[in-house]
């Protein structure tokens, strides 16, 4: 499904500009949950960004492919709709855009880009109250602007709420569990789970094990200085979080 | 024409003159002749007089021949609401006047306060009132439920000039739109409206030209105690347009909304500017301008608050102007003025021009929002605050606004 390879990437410009990826390799086949962990300045983030398209990051080398198409050389919103998405570990505050006219624009441009019907009001309603019952977000709070007086918590779940409107194929959760309470945590994992399915792939990028005590991996991968250098189990995310990251890394070097 | 005419404005321009012979078509009248004469100490204002030095109105207007544009379709009108329609022949009423509404011809050309401070105003009131038209249209507007008036301003023709000078009564409100819809060379208009004594204006202006022509709408608004006033206004510009209000706070507990919104696509000039006088105790003024350009635009604000000593005391006003330069080449100028000469006041400005986020406008392309759609969304919602006060008029000019950016 997504398949990484030897990909590099650096941020900032010209003689500014900063190697963070450096020769990482990973795949993750369709119907798997790998979680991605690391210490700070790993290069987490970036790689969601670079798999995204944001701006400012520059592909130096190396491959990104979901399901064989070259996902490096599309615009983000093409990327988007093939299927990728992120949950940003910052989600953006828009004023003056209520959520549900954003995601509804979201979900027709997509459907508009792969050749399908819009959704209709009456399904697209039926469809959020669904979600929003199931993530106990309050129905208010879809009429606000998007992420606009939202606490931290409000916010990633609204990131997971336009995850379930959306249906991607692929998702890469950026430090979902960060700054949620137990509570939210479990809320969030559940709709992350419900949509765990054997077309669908997933990486979750987090600091700490807790989140992976409710999103099981199927796979861990330990990410330092921009490439992975170690894989294993779910064992792997205990171990770390038992001895830290220092014993990992110098066992790799 | 006399010599004397000739001479009124300096090194006149061809349209000058031709401004010049249309004035001397008309009946003689003494106050028309001040009226004009107010207008000839400046001549079409130009870059090197202060308050128009963004807006050269000299270099825009060409020969007055009319206009190549057709009227830009009116988004305002609604049926079953009195529509008043001002063009270069003359105006016309509408059949059925609301209930509290009475419109007063007058024979003779009625004095306007402040001529020397609104040049193209002046010259909107010395113009208007062709052959058989009355030299003034004045409305007087009573009772006790909101009259609803919708104004059209609209070519085609070479020079259209119009005059409307409102007087709200006591206690009663008056809610006007207009479109000012181009169509001609060159567009004045002046609405003028007192409001006595608790009463109150909402005021909806939607302006459109053509990129070959030239508006001036300039509003004198008087307010007494306890008046109120909202206004709210969308402008397109033209090849130059400039939408100048002009408000005096008479006496005390008065209240004023001024909000704008103005996008200005590649050739099109939109230039705002007020003056609000805040003359008595304890008057509140908000005022809400927001704008986005596009290269080869441009967006002029200037805002100006004067709060005299004394008179101006427990004065509560605030201002805020934000520009979105959406591309290259866009050009925003803005000049904020908050004149405070009394102590006990709270007065605020802010005045920002600016690009899109950046980090905005990725979240949304990451949602699947194409980018062009992307900056339109984030646009339209930029400006949407200046238009929230429009009533019932808000959805279609946010339709326009929408429409104008999906392009």
């Amino acid at each position: 499904m997504l398949k990484i390879e030897n990909l590099s990437a650096t941020v900032g410009e010209g003689e500014a500009a900063k190697t963070i990826i450096n020769g990482l390799s990973l795949s993750v086949p369709a119907g798997e949950v790998h979680a991605i962990m690391g210490p700070n300045g790993a290069g987490k983030s970036t790689l969601s960004y670079v798999l995204t398209g944001r701006e400012g990051y520059e592909v130096t080398g190396g491959s990104a492919t979901l399901d064989g198409q070259d996902i490096l050389a599309l615009d983000p919103e093409d990327r988007a709709s093939a299927g990728l998405f992120l949950s940003f570990q910052y989600p953006i505050e828009i004023p003056g855009v209520p959520v549900m006219t954003f995601v509804r624009t979201a979900m027709n441009s997509q459907r508009k880009a792969r050749g399908e019907p819009e959704i209709s009001a009456p399904d697209y309603l039926k469809k959020s109250r669904d979600v929003a019952r199931l993530l106990n977000l309050d129905a208010d709070m879809l009429k606000r602007p998007v992420n606009v007086g939202f606490s931290g918590g409000e916010k990633k779940r609204l990131e997971i709420y336009q995850m379930m409107m959306l249906e991607p194929r692929f998702m890469v959760l950026d430090e979902t569990d960060s700054g949620l309470d137990i509570d939210a945590l479990r809320t969030v994992a559940e709709g992350v789970n419900a949509l765990r399915a054997p077309e669908r792939g997933m990486l979750v990028i987090t600091h700490y094990q807790r989140l992976l005590d409710y999103i099981k991996p199927d796979k861990v991968h330990v990410l330092a200085k921009g490439r992975i250098i170690k894989t294993g189990g779910p064992e792997l995310a205990l171990r770390l979080e038992k001895e830290g990251y220092d014993g990992v890394l110098a066992e790799a070097v | 024409m006399s010599a004397a005419l000739k001479d009124m404005i300096r090194n006149p321009t061809v349209a000058e003159l031709e401004l010049v012979a249309r004035y001397a078509a008309l009946k003689a009248d003494p106050r028309r002749e001040r009226l004009f004469e107010a207008f000839a100490l400046t001549g079409l204002p130009h870059r090197r007089n202060e308050e128009w030095r963004w807006s050269d109105f000299k270099a825009a207007v060409g020969a007055l021949d009319a206009s190549a544009t057709p009227p830009a379709d009116d988004p305002l009108a609604s049926e079953g609401v009195a529509t008043l329609k001002f063009t270069p022949q003359g105006y016309v009423a509408p059949a059925f006047l609301p209930p509290g509404l009475r419109l007063l011809p007058k024979d003779e050309v009625q004095a306007m306060g402040g001529a020397e401070d609104a040049p193209l105003g002046a010259l909107a009131a010395a113009l208007s009132g062709a052959k058989n038209a009355p030299a003034t249209l004045m409305a007087e507007v009573t009772g006790e439920t909101p009259v609803r008036l919708h104004m059209v301003f609209s070519g085609p023709g070479a020079i259209n000039a119009a005059r409307i000078m409102f007087l709200v009564r006591p206690g009663a409100e008056l809610q006007v739109s207009e479109s000012h819809l181009g169509g001609a060379a060159f567009s004045a208009a002046l609405v003028e409206c007192t409001l006595q004594p608790d009463a109150r204006l909402s005021r909806v202006v939607y302006q459109r030209g053509g990129k070959g022509e030239a508006q001036a709408i300039t509003a004198l608004i008087h307010q007494e105690a306890g008046a109120e006033t909202k206004q709210t206004v969308l402008a397109f510009g033209a090849r130059v347009a400039r939408i100048e209000t002009r408000l005096v706070h008479q006496e005390t507990g008065s209240h004023a909304t001024l909000n704008a919104a103005y996008l200005a696509g590649d050739g099109y000039h939109v230039d705002f500017t007020s003056h609000v006088r805040h003359g008595a105790r304890a008057c509140v003024t908000r005022q809400v301008t927001k704008g986005a350009v596009v290269n080869g635009g441009r967006g002029v604000f200037q805002g100006k608050f004067h709060v005299p000593r004394n008179a101006g005391q427990q004065t509560d006003a605030s201002m805020q102007h934000n520009a979105l330069l959406l591309e290259e080449g866009a050009e925003v100028f803005a000049k904020p003025e908050l004149e405070i000469l009394a102590d006990d006041v709270q007065c605020a400005h802010g005045n920002t021009s600016g690009q899109l986020d950046a980090a905005q406008l990725f979240y949304l392309r990451q949602r699947g929002i194409p980018l062009v759609q992307a900056r339109a969304l984030l646009t339209e919602a930029f400006i949407a605050q200046a238009l929230e006060e429009a009533g019932i008029h808000e959805e279609a000019l946010r339709a326009q606004a929408s429409a104008w950016l999906a392009i």
